[in-house]
């Protein structure tokens, strides 16, 4: 397991890297010189000139990339021209509260995706099953942001029992000390997760009730609980632990459509900001983020999956 | 039609009658010069203020929505380019520090008089000299008067500051103010007099440069650390100094509403919370505020949103007083009112325009847009009352030239009142065949008569040319694009083949905005959006030869010297002159102004000029009152 733990952790470490360089040279390609965008349409050709300078734009791209390195190396993410605070404080800001919302909302959706796909798979082909499918069919291919508005209409506009906004509160504990305002934002989230997550336990479940050992256990005499317990829920967890895995970059990046329409200032938010206003600094560390937090997920994923089935780190 | 004279009323022409009505309504604002009579439907409005109505009462909670995304994050009014924005200036930094002349007067584009913390200015030595005097009244939050003093204070630091980066001050262009300003002295407490490298034009210089200048508490902020000694800014390495303590301080947003710097201010507002995250904050009034006019209100809260929806449905469940109706939602507007809001939208002053590449030299571009008479002709294709009505769903006011009809305004040309090219087809094509053009509609046109004759093509026009070109637009807001496809389509009547491209904004400024050779042939038009003006709305960066931000490469020797007259000559009338020769040019093709349109809480009331002077991103929250 060691071995294999180290293996993984030199790839990701050398697919980091690769990130970087390949963020940053993107980024760049877009658009070498950004004075101009931040500055805006009023400003010289002077400023434009000058911002460029005194912030290294018009040096060659290579001595760019090192000196960004160079800062990222000594804890330095950058400064945002546009919003006028550090990107590390920024991102200290905003990813509390986009983990917070990302969270509960998929540990609600494993909680209940897990058992409803289950169910789904013992009781396939009931009314039941037929109508949980149609629903996480529904819901998966409702887009969010049509969700959401749906919802805040309902709940919000008509019947007026929750607010239309998320807790506008800076802090995680602030955030949750308004537990109304996030009921629909996570119920978005949730909706749309338990969907997709409960189809492949559905039909994770499906194919290990026909595999031998479930027909063993049963011949055992064990009851269909202690069958359902002991044997097809962490077989059938796999492909789950590998999404879950992957909704990792999700957690602390942010969700973008839902921070938009309820309201919610997160990382995602910051990102779509950033991208319209060509803040660079931000751009850069938000996609490096992305880039570990997803590295980071596929190595969480393939470590538990290693962890649940032994079979996975001797091949 | 939307060419209806415009009805809005002068705020100086109604004070007399503004106290008499406020007898009759109750309201408290007569005192200091505001309308309170309705502003009624004028062709560029969309929709109605109502007279301030009913008893002031003291006190209560206004919440305003900040614009989505572009939330106030800079304090020090000397304001990098990076943070400029309306949103910074104007809803902000003004509420606690007064520039030295104010406006605009409701939606109308000039100098409030009320308002200014100065007289309007003199000017002798054949215009080098400039002598301001300030009304004396003002005072800091610390008791102190706003002086002369503070103004050269501010000056110096500017100075000090564009000379470490030209992106230090947004509105900063080389040769302008501060390096016009040769020097600055307080002459007493009460007149600052300045003496300018060169001659400027009056108007020009009042209101395009004096504009710029913001006082600040020059005894308490000439330091360059907390605690430190006292600085004479005239020694500009001192000013450099104190410039760069200042904005590292206005660089630390979480202390912006505890940091005794940003309290002492001139404004009728105090900072109370500063929400850096989100740019959400609170505001009081400020209980030294010496202007005409204190807050009825006892807090001022600046909300901030992610998304325009999300702004909407707070306006939609009551939980906002004030905010901007986004124009996707304006089918909605019956229901706002329904709900409890008035609504009123009015075009921001300014102009909306296509621009051509005069140095495209892809298929001739160059030569064929420099033909006055096809310009003429693409103008005559653009049907402005069809896209008011349509793409802006008659949220926007009809606009001829870069110096519109709305906003009322003193620089207004006559030609520019009417459309002097209106939408009609035939005509677009006789100017072609009139001019040598097989024209073939729905197909392309070629040149058939090349020379230079009244009856030909133009020089550099060979023969077979086809009039086919390019067009890149920004995809945001979607309006751009519409219009686009309308111009489009007209034009392929005449056998003009405009192939279109859009872009994001950003791309469009980034690589088609350079002034120099590298912009030549990339693009044949663009719209990008457009431009808002200065209270005095000469083109000098936009259609001068020399212009920091032609980027079409437009050169008339004529346009530049009425452009130069506008700023450095005498004539008060000079911009207008300016306006109308451009108007008649055609250096773009001149698109409607859309409308900004908000809505606002019946439960607040206040003079009709404190909010129609929303729609030009102006906010004067201490006017507002909630009735009882």
């Amino acid at each position: 397991m060691g071995a294999y733990l180290m293996r993984r952790i030199g790839v990701s470490l050398v697919v980091v890297v690769g990130i970087s360089m390949l963020i940053f040279v993107l980024l760049h390609t877009i658009s070498a010189s950004p004075g101009r965008a931040v500055l805006g349409v009023h400003a010289s050709p002077a400023s434009v000139a000058a911002f460029n300078h005194d912030h290294g734009y018009d040096r060659i791209l290579p001595l760019q990339y090192v000196s960004y390195v160079n800062s990222l190396l000594h804890g330095d993410l950058g400064y945002s021209y546009k919003l006028n605070q550090s990107v590390g404080a920024l991102l200290q800001e905003n990813v509390g509260r986009s983990a917070l919302l990302t969270a509960v909302a998929l540990v609600l959706a494993v909680v209940i995706a897990i058992p409803l796909g289950i169910l789904q798979a013992l009781r396939r082909n009931t009314v039941a099953d037929n109508v949980a499918t149609a629903t996480a069919f529904t819901l998966y291919s409702i887009p969010t942001f049509f969700l959401a508005l749906v919802l805040i209409a309902v709940f919000s506009l008509n019947l007026a029992w929750l607010p239309a906004q998320a807790s506008q509160s800076s802090s995680v504990l602030g955030v949750l000390a308004d537990p109304a305002s996030m009921v629909l934002p996570v119920a978005t989230l949730t909706a749309v997760s338990v969907a997709a997550f409960s189809r492949y336990m559905r039909s994770s479940s499906l194919d290990n009730l026909a595999q031998d050992y479930i027909k063993v256990a049963r011949a055992k005499g064990l009851s269909e609980r202690q069958v359902v317990s002991r044997h097809l829920v962490r077989n059938s967890c796999l492909p789950i632990i590998t999404l879950v895995g992957l909704s990792l970059p999700a957690l602390l990046a942010g969700n973008l459509i839902v921070e938009t329409v309820f309201n919610f200032p997160g990382l995602g938010l910051l990102f779509f900001n950033s991208l319209q206003k060509e803040d660079y600094p931000v751009l850069l560390a938000y996609s490096l983020l992305v880039g570990v937090l997803t590295v980071f997920g596929n190595l969480v994923a393939d470590v538990a999956l290693a962890v649940a089935d032994p079979r996975i780190r001797l091949a | 039609m939307r060419e209806a004279p415009l009805h809005l009323k002068a705020a100086a022409a109604v004070v007399a009658l503004a106290a008499a009505l406020s007898a009759c309504t109750g309201a408290s604002t007569a005192k200091v010069g505001r309308a309170s009579t309705a502003l009624g439907a004028d062709g560029a409005s969309f929709g109605t203020l109502p007279a301030a109505k009913g008893t002031p009462m003291e006190g209560g909670v206004v919440r305003v929505a900040e614009s989505p995304g572009a939330g106030p994050n800079y304090i020090f009014p000397i304001t990098p380019g990076a943070n400029g924005s309306v949103y910074n200036a104007y809803q902000f930094q003004n509420q606690l520090f007064r520039p030295l002349y104010n406006g605009p007067v409701g939606t109308e584009p000039k100098i409030d008089t009320v308002e200014s913390l100065a007289d309007e200015p003199t000017f002798a030595d054949g215009n080098k000299t400039v002598v301001v005097k300030f009304k004396g009244k003002h005072t800091w939050a610390d008791g102190k008067k706003v002086t002369a003093a503070d103004a050269v204070f501010f000056i110096d630091l500017l100075k000090a500051a564009v000379k470490k980066n030209a992106s230090n001050f947004g509105n900063y262009t080389p040769g302008y103010f501060p390096d016009s300003v040769a020097k600055a002295v307080a002459t007493n407490d009460t007149t600052l007099t300045l003496t300018l490298t060169k001659p400027f034009n009056p108007k020009f210089f009042y209101l395009n440069q004096l504009t710029l200048i913001t006082p600040l508490p020059s005894s308490t902020w000439n330091r360059a650390a907390v605690g430190g000694p006292a600085l004479d800014a005239s020694v500009p390495a001192n000013a450099g100094k104190i410039y760069d303590f200042l904005a590292k301080e206005a660089g630390k947003l979480s202390t912006y509403a505890t940091n005794p710097l940003w309290q002492d201010v001139n404004g009728p507002f105090l900072l109370t919370a500063f929400n850096p995250n989100t740019s959400a904050l609170t505001m009081k009034p400020n209980p030294k505020y010496t202007g005409p006019q204190k807050a009825h209100i006892s807090e001022l809260q600046q909300v901030a949103f992610t998304s325009e929806s999300a702004q909407f449905n707070q306006l939609r469940s009551g939980s906002l007083e004030v905010g901007a109706v986004p124009f996707s939602s304006l089918a909605q507007v019956p229901l706002l009112k329904r709900s409890g809001y008035n609504v009123y939208g009015y075009p921001g002053f300014g102009f909306a325009y296509i621009l051509f590449n005069f140095k495209d030299k892809t298929g001739h571009f160059d030569a064929i847009i420099k033909q006055l008479y096809v310009r003429q002709a693409l103008a005559h294709l653009q049907d402005q009352p069809a896209l008011i009505k349509g793409v802006f769903r008659q949220a926007a006011a009809a606009s001829y030239g870069p110096v519109p009809v709305a906003p009322k305004n003193e620089f207004t040309p006559a030609n520019a009142t009417t459309n002097p090219y209106p939408f009609d087809i035939a005509v677009a094509k006789k100017l072609l065949t009139d001019h040598g053009w097989d024209v073939v509609p729905g197909g392309t046109s070629t040149c058939k008569a090349a020379g230079s004759g009244a009856n030909q093509c133009g020089d550099g026009i060979p023969a077979g040319t086809p009039l086919s070109w390019n067009l890149y637009y920004g995809n945001q807001p979607a309006v751009i694009g519409q219009q686009v496809t309308a111009l489009v389509s007209a034009a392929k009547q005449i056998g003009i083949t405009i192939s279109t491209s859009s872009k994001t904004f950003n791309y469009l400024i980034q690589n088609f905005s350079d002034v120099g050779a590298a912009n030549t042939s990339k693009w044949a038009m663009q719209d990008f959006g457009g431009f808002s003006v200065s209270n005095y709305p000469t083109t000098n960066q936009i259609f001068n030869t020399t212009g920091s931000f032609n980027i079409g490469g437009y050169s008339d020797p004529q346009a530049d010297k009425l452009i130069d007259a506008s700023v450095f000559g005498q004539d008060p009338a000079s911009v207008s002159k300016e306006a109308s020769y451009l108007t008649e040019q055609l250096p773009a093709i001149f698109q409607p102004n859309a409308d900004n349109v908000l809505a606002f809480s019946t439960k607040l009331s206040g003079p009709p000029e404190s909010f129609s002077t929303l729609t030009q991103y102006r906010l004067s929250p201490e006017y507002w009152y909630f009735t009882k």
